[in-house]
Protein backbone atom coordinates (compact mmCIF):
# COMPACT_ATOMS: atom_id res chain seq x y z
CA UNK A 1 0.00 0.00 0.00
CA UNK A 2 1.10 3.47 -1.09
CA UNK A 3 1.84 5.95 1.32
CA UNK A 4 0.53 9.95 2.36
CA UNK A 5 3.62 11.39 3.53
CA UNK A 6 3.35 13.79 5.96
CA UNK A 7 5.76 15.71 8.39
CA UNK A 8 4.82 18.06 11.73
CA UNK A 9 7.62 20.52 12.01
CA UNK A 10 8.96 22.42 14.70
CA UNK A 11 8.01 25.92 14.54
CA UNK A 12 10.02 28.59 12.02
CA UNK A 13 9.86 32.01 11.28
CA UNK A 14 7.47 33.36 7.94
CA UNK A 15 10.55 32.81 5.49
CA UNK A 16 11.77 29.50 6.36
CA UNK A 17 8.15 27.88 6.36
CA UNK A 18 8.08 29.39 2.88
CA UNK A 19 11.13 27.70 1.62
CA UNK A 20 9.96 24.52 3.06
CA UNK A 21 6.63 24.52 1.60
CA UNK A 22 8.33 25.64 -1.49
CA UNK A 23 10.54 22.60 -1.09
CA UNK A 24 7.70 20.23 -0.24
CA UNK A 25 6.45 21.17 -4.04
CA UNK A 26 9.59 20.01 -5.51
CA UNK A 27 9.40 16.47 -2.98
CA UNK A 28 5.95 15.77 -4.46
CA UNK A 29 6.99 15.78 -7.88
CA UNK A 30 9.92 14.12 -7.44
CA UNK A 31 7.35 11.12 -5.49
CA UNK A 32 4.33 11.56 -7.74
CA UNK A 33 2.28 11.73 -4.64
CA UNK A 34 0.41 14.77 -2.58
CA UNK A 35 2.69 15.61 0.41
CA UNK A 36 1.87 17.29 2.98
CA UNK A 37 3.66 19.36 5.84
CA UNK A 38 2.13 20.82 9.04
CA UNK A 39 3.86 23.50 10.93
CA UNK A 40 3.65 26.24 13.93
CA UNK A 41 5.39 29.34 14.26
CA UNK A 42 8.00 31.39 16.18
CA UNK A 43 6.44 34.13 16.90
CA UNK A 44 2.50 35.70 15.45
CA UNK A 45 3.24 36.12 11.83
CA UNK A 46 0.63 37.67 9.18
CA UNK A 47 1.05 35.85 5.67
CA UNK A 48 0.16 37.57 2.97
CA UNK A 49 -1.63 36.49 -0.44
CA UNK A 50 0.91 36.41 -3.78
CA UNK A 51 -0.39 39.63 -4.86
CA UNK A 52 -2.02 41.60 -1.46
CA UNK A 53 -1.04 44.95 -1.43
CA UNK A 54 1.87 45.50 1.30
CA UNK A 55 0.50 48.49 2.67
CA UNK A 56 -2.83 47.62 3.13
CA UNK A 57 -1.39 44.82 5.30
CA UNK A 58 0.17 47.10 7.19
CA UNK A 59 -2.73 49.58 7.78
CA UNK A 60 -4.59 46.51 8.87
CA UNK A 61 -2.70 44.68 11.08
CA UNK A 62 -0.18 46.18 13.69
CA UNK A 63 3.37 45.29 14.89
CA UNK A 64 3.46 41.21 13.62
CA UNK A 65 6.17 40.55 10.95
CA UNK A 66 4.99 39.51 7.20
CA UNK A 67 5.97 37.07 5.06
CA UNK A 68 4.24 37.16 1.47
CA UNK A 69 3.55 33.53 0.26
CA UNK A 70 3.94 32.35 -3.07
CA UNK A 71 -0.43 31.14 -2.96
CA UNK A 72 -2.59 33.66 -3.63
CA UNK A 73 -5.87 33.93 -1.27
CA UNK A 74 -6.33 36.58 1.90
CA UNK A 75 -3.76 37.12 4.57
CA UNK A 76 -4.17 34.76 7.93
CA UNK A 77 -2.65 36.05 11.41
CA UNK A 78 -0.92 32.39 12.02
CA UNK A 79 0.37 31.94 15.92
CA UNK A 80 -3.20 30.66 17.20
CA UNK A 81 -4.05 28.39 13.58
CA UNK A 82 -3.09 24.85 12.11
CA UNK A 83 -1.01 25.56 9.23
CA UNK A 84 -0.77 23.05 6.44
CA UNK A 85 0.90 23.09 2.92
CA UNK A 86 0.11 20.12 0.49
CA UNK A 87 1.62 19.27 -2.39
CA UNK A 88 1.04 16.90 -5.92
CA UNK A 89 1.84 17.07 -8.78
CA UNK A 90 -0.61 18.54 -11.76
CA UNK A 91 -0.97 15.26 -13.15
CA UNK A 92 -2.50 13.69 -9.89
CA UNK A 93 -6.34 13.27 -9.70
CA UNK A 94 -6.57 16.02 -7.43
CA UNK A 95 -3.76 18.37 -9.64
CA UNK A 96 -6.29 18.95 -12.76
CA UNK A 97 -8.49 22.28 -10.74
CA UNK A 98 -7.92 24.12 -8.42
CA UNK A 99 -11.32 22.93 -6.66
CA UNK A 100 -10.12 19.42 -6.62
CA UNK A 101 -7.55 19.53 -3.60
CA UNK A 102 -9.20 22.26 -1.95
CA UNK A 103 -12.36 20.51 -1.92
CA UNK A 104 -10.50 16.63 -0.99
CA UNK A 105 -8.80 18.61 2.24
CA UNK A 106 -11.76 20.65 3.22
CA UNK A 107 -13.87 17.30 2.91
CA UNK A 108 -11.88 15.46 5.13
CA UNK A 109 -11.99 18.23 7.77
CA UNK A 110 -15.59 18.79 7.67
CA UNK A 111 -15.85 14.69 7.81
CA UNK A 112 -13.86 14.71 10.91
CA UNK A 113 -15.34 17.36 12.71
CA UNK A 114 -18.86 16.05 12.03
CA UNK A 115 -17.73 13.10 13.42
CA UNK A 116 -16.92 14.96 16.22
CA UNK A 117 -20.02 15.84 16.81
CA UNK A 118 -19.68 19.40 15.58
CA UNK A 119 -22.31 20.32 12.89
CA UNK A 120 -19.09 22.23 10.08
CA UNK A 121 -19.83 21.83 6.27
CA UNK A 122 -18.37 23.76 3.44
CA UNK A 123 -19.60 27.05 2.11
CA UNK A 124 -21.93 26.86 -0.38
CA UNK A 125 -21.42 28.08 -4.14
CA UNK A 126 -25.00 29.39 -3.35
CA UNK A 127 -24.24 31.34 -0.44
CA UNK A 128 -22.38 33.81 -2.38
CA UNK A 129 -18.10 34.55 -2.71
CA UNK A 130 -18.92 37.41 0.25
CA UNK A 131 -16.04 40.17 0.12
CA UNK A 132 -13.53 38.84 -2.44
CA UNK A 133 -10.88 41.79 -1.69
CA UNK A 134 -10.88 41.58 2.19
CA UNK A 135 -7.80 41.46 3.80
CA UNK A 136 -8.00 38.60 5.83
CA UNK A 137 -8.72 35.15 4.45
CA UNK A 138 -10.79 34.63 7.32
CA UNK A 139 -13.02 37.49 6.01
CA UNK A 140 -13.69 36.13 3.53
CA UNK A 141 -16.01 33.65 1.81
CA UNK A 142 -15.36 30.84 -1.37
CA UNK A 143 -17.15 28.06 -2.28
CA UNK A 144 -15.49 25.26 -0.18
CA UNK A 145 -14.12 26.90 3.06
CA UNK A 146 -15.03 25.31 6.00
CA UNK A 147 -17.52 26.83 8.40
CA UNK A 148 -19.45 25.91 11.31
CA UNK A 149 -22.71 27.39 12.88
CA UNK A 150 -22.37 29.77 15.67
CA UNK A 151 -23.69 29.27 18.73
CA UNK A 152 -26.27 31.57 19.20
CA UNK A 153 -27.85 31.36 15.33
CA UNK A 154 -25.56 34.37 14.05
CA UNK A 155 -23.67 33.87 10.44
CA UNK A 156 -21.51 30.66 10.29
CA UNK A 157 -17.78 31.39 11.17
CA UNK A 158 -14.76 30.13 8.56
CA UNK A 159 -12.72 27.94 10.37
CA UNK A 160 -10.38 26.87 7.49
CA UNK A 161 -9.58 28.34 4.06
CA UNK A 162 -6.69 27.40 1.48
CA UNK A 163 -5.46 28.71 -1.65
CA UNK A 164 -2.93 27.51 -4.06
CA UNK A 165 0.30 28.01 -6.15
CA UNK A 166 -0.32 26.17 -9.47
CA UNK A 167 3.07 25.76 -11.42
CA UNK A 168 3.84 24.30 -14.75
CA UNK A 169 3.80 21.16 -13.39
CA UNK A 170 3.00 21.30 -9.57
CA UNK A 171 0.32 22.54 -7.11
CA UNK A 172 1.24 23.64 -3.96
CA UNK A 173 -1.89 24.50 -1.14
CA UNK A 174 -1.37 26.95 1.71
CA UNK A 175 -4.82 26.33 4.19
CA UNK A 176 -5.13 27.51 8.08
CA UNK A 177 -7.34 25.89 10.68
CA UNK A 178 -8.05 28.60 13.41
CA UNK A 179 -7.91 26.47 16.45
CA UNK A 180 -8.50 29.25 18.46
CA UNK A 181 -8.76 33.30 18.48
CA UNK A 182 -4.85 35.60 18.19
CA UNK A 183 -4.60 37.18 21.48
CA UNK A 184 -1.97 38.94 20.09
CA UNK A 185 -3.79 41.21 17.54
CA UNK A 186 -6.20 43.57 17.87
CA UNK A 187 -9.85 42.66 18.91
CA UNK A 188 -11.19 43.94 15.48
CA UNK A 189 -9.10 41.38 13.12
CA UNK A 190 -9.53 38.53 15.56
CA UNK A 191 -11.79 35.68 14.41
CA UNK A 192 -13.03 33.30 16.38
CA UNK A 193 -11.19 29.35 16.23
CA UNK A 194 -12.66 26.07 16.88
CA UNK A 195 -11.92 25.99 20.92
CA UNK A 196 -14.02 29.27 21.34
CA UNK A 197 -16.80 28.08 19.10
CA UNK A 198 -17.01 25.04 20.60
CA UNK A 199 -16.41 23.92 24.42
CA UNK A 200 -15.48 20.41 23.29
CA UNK A 201 -12.76 21.92 20.83
CA UNK A 202 -10.81 23.09 23.32
CA UNK A 203 -9.98 20.01 25.27
CA UNK A 204 -9.12 17.99 21.61
CA UNK A 205 -5.40 16.99 21.00
CA UNK A 206 -4.32 18.62 18.01
CA UNK A 207 -2.57 15.62 17.16
CA UNK A 208 -4.92 13.22 17.09
CA UNK A 209 -7.42 15.97 15.30
CA UNK A 210 -4.55 15.75 12.49
CA UNK A 211 -4.20 12.42 12.39
CA UNK A 212 -7.88 12.15 11.75
CA UNK A 213 -8.42 14.35 9.09
CA UNK A 214 -5.86 13.40 7.14
CA UNK A 215 -6.28 9.65 8.19
CA UNK A 216 -9.01 10.15 5.83
CA UNK A 217 -7.80 11.94 2.66
CA UNK A 218 -5.60 8.83 3.09
CA UNK A 219 -7.72 7.13 2.73
CA UNK A 220 -9.66 9.03 0.03
CA UNK A 221 -6.59 7.90 -2.17
CA UNK A 222 -6.26 4.41 -1.04
CA UNK A 223 -2.94 5.05 0.52
CA UNK A 224 -2.11 5.05 4.70
CA UNK A 225 -1.01 8.27 6.26
CA UNK A 226 2.67 7.84 7.57
CA UNK A 227 3.95 10.32 9.58
CA UNK A 228 7.41 11.04 8.55
CA UNK A 229 10.24 10.43 11.79
CA UNK A 230 12.73 13.58 10.91
CA UNK A 231 11.86 17.06 10.10
CA UNK A 232 10.91 17.60 6.71
CA UNK A 233 14.48 20.02 6.59
CA UNK A 234 16.31 17.13 7.52
CA UNK A 235 18.72 16.58 4.30
CA UNK A 236 17.68 20.06 2.80
CA UNK A 237 19.56 22.66 5.17
CA UNK A 238 21.06 24.57 1.82
CA UNK A 239 18.03 24.34 0.18
CA UNK A 240 15.83 25.76 2.35
CA UNK A 241 18.34 28.45 4.03
CA UNK A 242 18.60 29.52 0.19
CA UNK A 243 14.55 29.56 -0.48
CA UNK A 244 14.60 31.55 3.04
CA UNK A 245 16.68 34.60 1.65
CA UNK A 246 14.00 34.67 -1.11
CA UNK A 247 11.30 34.84 1.20
CA UNK A 248 12.75 37.31 3.24
CA UNK A 249 13.98 39.67 1.09
CA UNK A 250 12.35 43.03 1.20
CA UNK A 251 11.84 43.28 -2.41
CA UNK A 252 9.37 40.01 -2.46
CA UNK A 253 7.79 41.41 0.65
CA UNK A 254 6.99 44.58 -1.10
CA UNK A 255 5.94 43.25 -4.76
CA UNK A 256 2.89 45.06 -4.64
CA UNK B 1 -10.51 28.56 -33.64
CA UNK B 2 -7.68 29.47 -36.22
CA UNK B 3 -6.09 26.13 -37.39
CA UNK B 4 -2.77 28.20 -36.87
CA UNK B 5 -2.60 27.91 -33.35
CA UNK B 6 -0.09 25.92 -31.65
CA UNK B 7 -0.33 25.23 -28.06
CA UNK B 8 2.42 24.75 -24.99
CA UNK B 9 1.75 21.40 -22.35
CA UNK B 10 1.31 24.20 -19.56
CA UNK B 11 -1.99 25.90 -21.86
CA UNK B 12 -0.53 28.80 -23.30
CA UNK B 13 -1.53 29.22 -26.68
CA UNK B 14 0.74 31.14 -29.61
CA UNK B 15 -0.22 32.12 -33.46
CA UNK B 16 2.40 33.16 -36.03
CA UNK B 17 1.74 36.72 -37.27
CA UNK B 18 3.53 39.42 -39.92
CA UNK B 19 6.64 40.27 -39.09
CA UNK B 20 8.54 37.48 -37.91
CA UNK B 21 6.36 38.35 -34.28
CA UNK B 22 3.81 35.71 -32.74
CA UNK B 23 0.66 36.49 -30.47
CA UNK B 24 0.83 34.69 -27.18
CA UNK B 25 -2.45 34.08 -25.02
CA UNK B 26 -3.90 31.33 -22.98
CA UNK B 27 -6.65 28.55 -23.85
CA UNK B 28 -10.14 28.64 -22.89
CA UNK B 29 -9.38 25.42 -21.42
CA UNK B 30 -6.79 27.02 -18.87
CA UNK B 31 -9.07 29.91 -18.61
CA UNK B 32 -11.92 28.02 -17.49
CA UNK B 33 -10.02 26.02 -15.12
CA UNK B 34 -8.99 29.15 -13.19
CA UNK B 35 -12.77 30.80 -12.23
CA UNK B 36 -12.99 34.17 -11.25
CA UNK B 37 -9.70 35.82 -12.21
CA UNK B 38 -9.16 39.00 -9.76
CA UNK B 39 -5.49 39.33 -10.98
CA UNK B 40 -2.92 40.08 -13.70
CA UNK B 41 0.94 40.55 -13.50
CA UNK B 42 1.94 41.35 -17.34
CA UNK B 43 5.73 41.36 -18.21
CA UNK B 44 7.64 44.23 -19.18
CA UNK B 45 7.99 45.18 -22.79
CA UNK B 46 11.43 44.47 -23.96
CA UNK B 47 12.40 41.03 -21.39
CA UNK B 48 13.72 38.32 -23.27
CA UNK B 49 12.30 35.20 -22.34
CA UNK B 50 13.11 31.45 -22.35
CA UNK B 51 10.75 28.53 -23.58
CA UNK B 52 8.95 27.77 -20.42
CA UNK B 53 9.90 30.68 -18.75
CA UNK B 54 7.21 32.17 -16.44
CA UNK B 55 6.11 35.20 -18.08
CA UNK B 56 3.32 36.74 -15.89
CA UNK B 57 1.06 35.17 -12.89
CA UNK B 58 -2.73 35.11 -12.83
CA UNK B 59 -4.72 35.05 -9.54
CA UNK B 60 -8.12 33.25 -9.13
CA UNK B 61 -10.20 33.52 -5.93
CA UNK B 62 -8.80 30.32 -4.75
CA UNK B 63 -4.94 29.81 -6.66
CA UNK B 64 -2.58 31.68 -8.49
CA UNK B 65 -0.60 30.40 -11.81
CA UNK B 66 1.78 31.43 -13.97
CA UNK B 67 1.69 31.35 -17.40
CA UNK B 68 5.00 30.74 -19.58
CA UNK B 69 6.77 31.55 -22.48
CA UNK B 70 6.07 28.79 -25.41
CA UNK B 71 9.22 29.99 -27.18
CA UNK B 72 12.19 32.06 -26.63
CA UNK B 73 12.39 35.39 -27.80
CA UNK B 74 11.72 38.99 -26.85
CA UNK B 75 8.27 40.83 -25.07
CA UNK B 76 7.81 43.57 -27.94
CA UNK B 77 4.19 43.76 -26.64
CA UNK B 78 1.81 43.27 -23.86
CA UNK B 79 -1.53 43.94 -23.76
CA UNK B 80 -1.92 46.07 -20.81
CA UNK B 81 -5.53 46.42 -20.58
CA UNK B 82 -5.89 43.21 -20.28
CA UNK B 83 -5.12 43.47 -16.52
CA UNK B 84 -7.86 45.70 -16.22
CA UNK B 85 -10.61 43.99 -17.80
CA UNK B 86 -9.90 40.19 -16.84
CA UNK B 87 -13.60 38.80 -17.78
CA UNK B 88 -11.77 39.45 -21.87
CA UNK B 89 -9.69 36.09 -20.99
CA UNK B 90 -13.05 34.30 -20.40
CA UNK B 91 -14.77 36.40 -23.32
CA UNK B 92 -12.12 36.04 -26.23
CA UNK B 93 -9.52 33.81 -25.52
CA UNK B 94 -8.17 33.64 -28.71
CA UNK B 95 -8.56 37.35 -29.61
CA UNK B 96 -9.20 40.49 -27.77
CA UNK B 97 -7.72 38.11 -24.80
CA UNK B 98 -4.03 37.96 -25.93
CA UNK B 99 -1.66 38.42 -23.28
CA UNK B 100 2.07 39.38 -24.93
CA UNK B 101 3.67 39.47 -28.27
CA UNK B 102 7.16 38.07 -28.72
CA UNK B 103 9.21 38.41 -30.88
CA UNK B 104 10.38 34.56 -31.24
CA UNK B 105 14.44 33.62 -31.25
CA UNK B 106 13.76 30.87 -33.55
CA UNK B 107 10.39 30.48 -35.11
CA UNK B 108 11.12 26.76 -35.88
CA UNK B 109 10.78 26.59 -31.89
CA UNK B 110 7.23 26.65 -32.53
CA UNK B 111 6.68 24.02 -34.54
CA UNK B 112 7.51 21.80 -32.01
CA UNK B 113 4.29 22.77 -30.02
CA UNK B 114 1.53 21.16 -30.20
CA UNK B 115 -1.15 21.40 -33.13
CA UNK B 116 -5.12 21.66 -32.29
CA UNK B 117 -6.18 18.15 -31.93
CA UNK B 118 -2.94 17.19 -30.02
CA UNK B 119 -3.63 19.85 -27.56
CA UNK B 120 -7.37 18.64 -27.94
CA UNK B 121 -6.29 15.18 -26.72
CA UNK B 122 -3.98 16.53 -23.87
CA UNK B 123 -7.26 18.50 -22.63
CA UNK B 124 -9.09 15.17 -22.14
CA UNK B 125 -6.63 13.65 -20.41
CA UNK B 126 -6.22 15.71 -17.68
CA UNK B 127 -7.83 14.98 -14.34
CA UNK B 128 -10.63 17.43 -13.20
Amino acid sequence: MTTLPAWWDEAADGPMNMAADEALAAAALERGSLAVRLYDWTASTLSLGAFQPLAEARAGVHGLPIVRRPSGGGAIVHGSDLTYAAALPRSHAWGGSAQSLYDALHTALVETLVHRGIPARLHGTEEGPGDATALLCFDRRAPGDVVVPRPGGQAAAKIMGSAQRRLGTTVLQHGSLLLRSNADVAPQVRHPGLADLYDVAARWQTRELVESWLGRVAAALGCRLEFQPLPFGHGREEQLARGALRFADPTWTARR
Amino acid sequence: MAADLKFAKTHEWIRPEAGGLATVGISAYAVEALTDLVFMQLPQVGKHVKAGESIGEIESVKAVSDFYAPVSGEIVEVNTPLAGSLETLGKDPYGAGWIVRIRPDAPAEMAGLLDQAAYDALVKSQPH
